[in-house]
């Protein structure tokens, strides 16, 4: 059995509500592993986008602590939180979320070249290489405007997968597309979850995503009450 | 990479990156303008120190501008002339009348007396004739922009001033002054018109010989003619300049009037700015989830910011030296001094960043868990 790339150990997240504090998700134990696609799943509120927030360390828990490969990175500088989403992390976001003023080239490589670095042959010839697994090879110098929406959700996953991340975390990324073109994404993504060196997370509450999962979380309330891979639950998910 | 990124975003969003422009160049514009006519006015104010080419001007004592400098005796000039580091000296006669329009109104003018027009004080600039039209005995010289304002007499027209007789004989170009519209004259026809009574003048010039110190000349000339004052052309300048700015209001209303054009654009900067910022809160919350740290979205918000105030200053100095040009030959002084050109651009680009503080802490707070509401 691989070793866990991201270690969750006594994970909760209060928010304040206005009024008082509020608990949205308890006591969390969680290891996500390679090779895999796991996919939580739950009602709207159940909490299933903040445990995937705390996974992305875009949200700091508070409680509990957050490894990725051995590293602890629970307590860490927000500067530091975005060196290690740059370096080890891809989002594919509900609505693609591709910057209109940029070139699809200049969406892949902006993690690249975000903090300052220019970008050099070598991830240029990556993305083009990627653009064209992905059947999008005439798409570099186009806008986001110019693309329907299962193009735009593809170049996402391109550019979520260019920095060559440990851990792809998607939100819901099929939610805001037709059936086609939800294949065709979740067909690409249950590919690049086979990829040993990488761990993959979706989060949906589409009973139709669930059949893709090789491994599946269900949260009700802030907590965790199914986990395929214990292979004991209550009930349908 | 990140300035380039700054660049896409402007030109993408180009309706608010337009507005923030604006503000740019309304604060050069409005602020170069009231600068321009200020500097235009202070030319006026102290013209005849500017172009007396004089290095000393010796007036009655207690002098505090050109203007207020009362008769002193000619015979100063012997005293002066005889200082070993004295180059030259020669006697100014100037003072208010009134010229006899064709039409029998009179117009307000200074007139100004020379013995050497060539040498002192005389007109730098001549749109018909020359100094030699000083030669003749009842020679005088109109500006060519006021002339509308005399009934637009021609070059060898006879007229009067303080009802005395005087031909016009050259036309002058840029000679602008602050008390008056300014005739030249020779010095005889100058205390004719002015009634000065003879071995009297308001000032006499001097010129030091080539690396003489003037402050020492100043000391010692002051010391040989204790009655009189004794001051630099440039202090003269300068002290007739402040006198005008303090004593007229100008310069409290230049001043708010300046404010009011730098306020103003900066309102529109800062304005524009934040609502491109708002615009854009989902790309800069996206942009942190990708890895950009707080820093980086600041040098982009600050990068548009400069490139807005770079290509505001390109316009808005172009639309200044447009204003300037029109009102060259025009009678609204105008005029902008070589080095503040540059501490406008710089005060400006300050003022644009400045504008864009507001947008930059929106810019920076915003949150990437927003990507995921």
């Amino acid at each position: 059995m691989p070793e866990p790339i991201l270690k969750m150990a006594k994970i909760t997240r209060d928010f304040h509500d206005g009024t008082k504090m509020r608990r949205v998700l308890y006591e969390t134990n969680l290891d996500i592993f390679p090779g895999e696609l796991t996919i939580i799943a739950g009602p709207s509120g159940s909490g299933k986008t903040t445990l995937l927030t705390i996974m992305g360390l875009i949200l700091n828990p508070t409680g509990g602590k957050i490894q990725i490969k051995d590293m602890d990175v629970t307590q860490t500088s927000e500067s530091k939180r975005a060196n290690l989403r740059r370096e080890h992390y891809g989002f594919v976001f509900q609505l693609a979320e591709l910057l209109p003023a940029l070139s699809i080239l200049e969406n892949i490589t902006v993690s690249s070249v975000i903090q300052g670095a220019r970008l050099n042959l070598q991830q240029k010839q990556r993305a083009q290489g990627l653009l064209e697994t992905f059947g999008l090879q005439d798409c570099l110098r186009l806008r986001p405007l110019q693309l329907s929406g299962g193009q735009k959700q593809r170049v996402a996953i391109v550019r979520a997968l260019m920095n060559e991340p440990s851990v792809l975390l998607c939100d819901e990324p099929t939610s805001a597309l037709d059936s086609e073109s939800s294949q065709i994404v979740l067909d690409s993504l249950k590919n690049i979850s086979r990829d040993k060196t990488r761990a993959m997370v979706m989060v949906t509450h589409d009973p139709r995503v669930f059949p893709y999962a090789d491994r599946l979380l269900k949260i009700e309330n802030g907590s965790v009450v199914y986990d395929s891979r214990q292979s004991q639950g209550s009930g349908a998910v | 990479m990140r300035s380039l990124i700054a660049l896409k975003m402007l030109l993408y969003d180009r309706s608010t990156t337009i507005g923030s422009v604006i503000g740019v160049v309304a604060i050069v514009f409005l602020v170069g303008q009231q600068l321009t006519v200020l500097f235009g006015l202070f030319n006026y104010m102290s013209v005849l120190a500017d172009h007396s080419r004089a290095d000393i001007w010796i007036c009655s004592a207690n002098t505090e501008n050109i203007n207020s400098s009362g008769l002193i005796p000619d015979r100063y000039l012997d005293r002066v002339k005889a200082l070993p580091a004295v180059s030259w000296a020669e006697p100014l006669l100037y003072g208010g009348a009134s010229f006899k329009k064709q039409n029998g109104q009179n117009e307000a003018v200074q007139v100004i007396g020379l013995r050497n027009p060539a040498r002192a004080a005389g007109p730098w600039n001549f749109y018909q004739g020359s100094t030699e039209g000083f030669l003749e005995a009842d020679g005088i010289t109109l500006e060519y922009l006021d002339l509308r304002f005399y009934g637009n007499p021609k070059l060898n027209d006879m007229c009067e001033i303080n009802d005395v007789r005087a031909k016009i004989t050259a036309i002058t170009r840029g000679s602008k002054g602050f008390s008056g519209r300014m005739v030249y004259t020779n010095l005889v026809k100058a205390r004719e018109i002015l009634n000065t009574p003879p071995g009297r003048c308001r000032a006499i010039l001097v010129k030091l010989n080539a690396g003489a110190a003037i402050p020492e000349a100043v000391r010692e000339m002051a010391a040989l003619l204790p009655s009189a004052r004794v001051v630099s052309a440039k202090t003269l300048s300068t002290e007739t300049r402040m006198y005008y700015i303090r004593n007229t209001g100008m310069g409290g209303s230049f001043g708010f009037s300046t404010l009011v054009g730098a306020l103003v654009g900066v309102i529109i900067i800062t304005l524009t700015m934040y609502t491109g910022v708002l615009q854009r809160q989902k790309d800069f919350a996206v942009l942190r989830a990708l890895g950009a740290r707080k820093k980086d979205i600041f040098i982009i918000v600050l990068s548009q910011s400069v490139i807005i105030g770079l290509v505001g200053l390109f316009v808005g100095f172009f639309l200044l030296a447009g204003f300037l040009s029109a009102t060259f030959e025009s009678p609204l002084p105008s005029y902008l001094p070589r080095q503040v050109a540059p501490l406008l651009a710089f005060g400006t680009l300050a003022l644009c960043i400045g504008g864009s503080l507001l947008a930059m802490r929106k810019a920076i707070s915003v949150e990437p868990a927003s990507v995921f509401r």
